[in-house]
């Protein structure tokens, strides 16, 4: 009966494989309006960033179709995921690098060298890139521009769709945008309805150790989180610019209700809040408590004589794995009305359904807890 | 000394310096078919010609080799060429080996003007990156004129004019960070990307605005070879010989900041090339500016597309950022020649 199963399987695949409606060519509007055209879905994608989302929109198979990747963005920037990924994926380590825009290597003539059918890139990557793309277009591969930076609902699901569309797997990144959008939105949805005034929360990217005043965001990062979640962020009208340190006496003086740590596993940066794959919640919890005890002048706040203080990864900002963390985010300022909202088995879902990687490791917790 | 032996070692100069120009000239054309031959694509000297005829079997490789490789080799060699130039003009006008064509504030200003062009991203019905070059050029050019302004207030002195210069360069330097602070995050990597210096970017009509400019700036400059070798000897004598020496600074300095507002415009920051070009040129061919100029412009070229193919050739198939190049390379180079200087040199 297995066996029978597999078998037809096996010849439904072989005919959609040959089939004329998979070659139909592909018209799409990507995330910055342009046109892209595709003869057929991509057999030899050159990808700049957003891997994670790609692999889970397109499947991880989707990496025997990428023959060029800017390895800086993931090798060099989410180095824990990278071993991980390669581990389950070896193909990955042998991709050809094709550079990258922050490191101002990006090679236009290594992405045509390597005689693609598809360039997937960042908003960050092409609009700086300008005019040296023109050779790019001028050989007739299409550029795809997708986003998920801005952290809004509508990037994020237009780019997961176009992912999978782009190599063939429509249906299956419909279903993982959906997902996405029922998780987002149930959270946005609940925090709304939350009565009495906004908590108000501090966050800060605790990566030098609690001596350093680490940067917060406003209207970026978390800062969109926050705002989305009709929470009140400090970092408003108390920071000029998108992300900077703010004044510790302004943020004491402010009181805040919650406090958000954002760790990683950064190397080289021993006095960081621990977060991600690799720290066990004792890691995590020990780290946090050290900044809260370097921080003798704030156990005046809320916050902090409350026990409200949390880590969180910061990784986990513009991904699909964002809905996790704005999960947490909404429980730890609104308790009751998520009591049985699970941002950690939203983590382990989205990993076990779509990503070819276990879950594991600790991607938030709070003091208290 | 009798007339025969002056006649003699005039001869003697002027062909080493003819021997040197014309050196430079074969070195700058292997240099270029060097530069052209290079390339994470790893193309065979075959297929890089075949290409550059369009003859080439395979699109991809003619794409590479046309609309990649030559258009940033020729921005190479212009950029190269304005940096040069300007380098070895200002360091005369300035009488200051240490000055180039980014003392006087006009890199910085660019710099800012780009910037700014991409923080308020404008609405206008032009390419934003076209945008962007021409504010990076307006800024300069603002910049200049903020800076012969000043030194005319002063009758074009050199100290001013550096001064006036640095000021410049502090202004707009404070006025890049502050927009760096401001800007989202997107405008930032934008903004640093453009900062970084680069000649990926190169095409067609840039490197026609380039040659323009630098076809009026070129003989303008040479026009001022004599007078600007007189300021060489001294104010006092200078004036002696009928130079204005205020004047004639500041009509040079309003040419170099023509070319090298194209060339920051275009290219970035690349550092260095309009520092060494200079000193490379004074010893190949001394202080006669008539020959200075021009080989400068030459070392220039030579320097920065050298630069250019070390860049993409040290690590095979990935490119080095060709700012560390000019860095790595001139500071050495200009320390050694510093060491080596010999009496009577500028200083």
């Amino acid at each position: 009966m297995l066996r029978r199963s597999f078998a037809v399987a096996l010849a439904a695949t072989t005919l959609a494989l040959s089939s004329p409606v998979g070659a139909a060519p592909i018209h799409l509007t990507d995330l910055l309006g342009r046109t892209v055209e595709l003869a057929k879905p991509a057999e030899r994608a050159v990808v700049g960033f957003y891997f994670e989302e790609l692999t889970a929109a397109a499947g991880a198979d989707v990496w025997d179709r990428v023959v060029g990747i800017s390895r800086l963005h993931w090798e060099g920037w989410r180095n824990a995921s990278w071993k991980r990924y390669t581990a389950a994926i070896p193909r990955l380590a042998s991709l050809e690098d094709v550079g990258s825009t922050e490191a101002n290597n990006f090679s236009v003539e290594k992405v045509l060298a390597l005689r693609p059918d598809l360039l997937i890139l960042p908003i960050w990557a092409f609009e700086p890139l300008g005019s040296a793309l023109a050779p790019v277009e001028a050989a007739g591969v299409p550029i795809l521009v997708v986003d998920y930076n801005a952290q809004k609902l509508e990037n994020h699901l237009r780019s997961t769709v176009l992912l999978g569309t782009v190599f063939g797997r429509a249906e299956r990144a419909e279903k993982l945008a959906a997902e996405y959008r029922a998780v987002y939105e149930d959270t946005i949805a609940r925090a709304r309805r939350q009565a009495g005034p906004p908590p108000k929360v501090y966050v800060e990217l605790a990566q030098a150790g609690p001596g350093t005043i680490g940067n917060s965001y406003k209207g970026t990062m978390w800062g969109a989180i926050l705002d989305q979640l009709g929470a009140e962020n400090l970092a408003n009208g108390r920071l000029a610019s998108p992300w900077g340190p703010l004044n510790a006496e302004a943020v004491i003086a402010a009181d805040p209700d919650v406090v958000f740590f954002a760790g990683s596993s950064w190397t080289n940066r021993p006095e960081a809040v621990r977060t991600g794959f690799d720290a066990d919640p004792e890691t995590t919890r020990a780290s946090l408590r050290r900044y809260v005890e370097g921080r003798p002048a704030w156990q005046a706040t809320k916050a902090f004589r409350q026990g409200r203080v949390h880590a969180i990864e910061h990784g986990l900002c513009r991904s699909l794995a964002d809905m996790a963390a704005i999960q947490y985010i909404a429980k730890a300022l609104w308790p009751e009305a998520f009591a049985e909202v699970d941002p950690r088995a939203t983590l382990a879902r989205y990993y076990e359904t779509w990503l070819p990687v276990r879950f594991e490791g600790t991607w938030f917790l709070g003091l208290g807890s | 000394m009798s007339a025969n032996t002056v006649v003699a070692a005039w001869w003697s100069l002027t062909g080493r310096r003819l021997a040197a120009l014309a050196a430079l000239t074969t070195f700058l054309a292997a240099a270029f078919v060097i530069d052209l031959g290079t390339g994470p694509a790893r193309l065979a000297p075959g297929e890089v010609v075949a290409a550059l005829f369009g003859r080439a079997p395979d699109p991809t490789t003619v794409a590479i080799v046309r609309n990649i490789r030559l258009p940033m080799a020729i921005m190479g060699l212009l950029v190269g060429f304005s940096l040069g130039l300007s380098g070895a003009v200002v360091q005369t006008v300035l009488a200051n080996p240490l000055a180039s064509p980014y003392t006087l504030g006009l890199a910085g200003a660019a710099g800012f003007g780009a910037a700014l062009a991409i923080v308020l991203d404008l609405p206008l019905p032009i390419l934003a990156e076209a945008r962007t070059a021409l504010s990076a050029f307006l800024f300069a050019a603002l910049a200049a004129a903020l800076l012969l302004l000043l030194g005319r207030l002063r009758d074009g002195r050199p100290e001013t004019l550096v001064l006036a210069g640095l000021a410049i360069l502090f202004l707009f330097q404070a006025l890049l960070s502050l927009l760096q602070y401001l800007a989202t995050p997107e405008a930032l990597s934008q903004i640093v990307f453009w900062l970084f210096g680069s000649l990926a970017r190169a095409n067609g009509t840039k490197n026609v605005i380039l040659a323009a400019i630098l076809a009026v700036a070129l003989p303008a400059l040479m026009r001022l070879a004599w007078r600007l070798a007189a300021l060489r000897l001294g104010e006092e004598r200078a004036a002696a010989l009928g130079a204005r020496p205020g004047a004639l600074r500041l009509e040079a300095l309003a040419w170099v900041s023509a070319a090298t507002a194209a060339a920051v415009a275009f290219a970035g920051t690349i550092g260095f090339v309009g520092l060494v070009a200079p000193h490379l040129a004074r010893a190949l061919v001394g202080e006669d500016q008539r020959y200075l100029l021009p080989v400068s412009g030459l070392c220039g070229a030579l320097f920065l597309l050298a630069a250019s193919t070390a860049s993409r050739a040290i690590v095979p198939g990935s490119i080095l950022p060709i700012g560390i190049l000019t860095a790595l390379v001139g500071v050495p180079f200009l320390v050694g020649l510093v060491l080596r200087r010999e009496r009577g040199s500028l200083s």
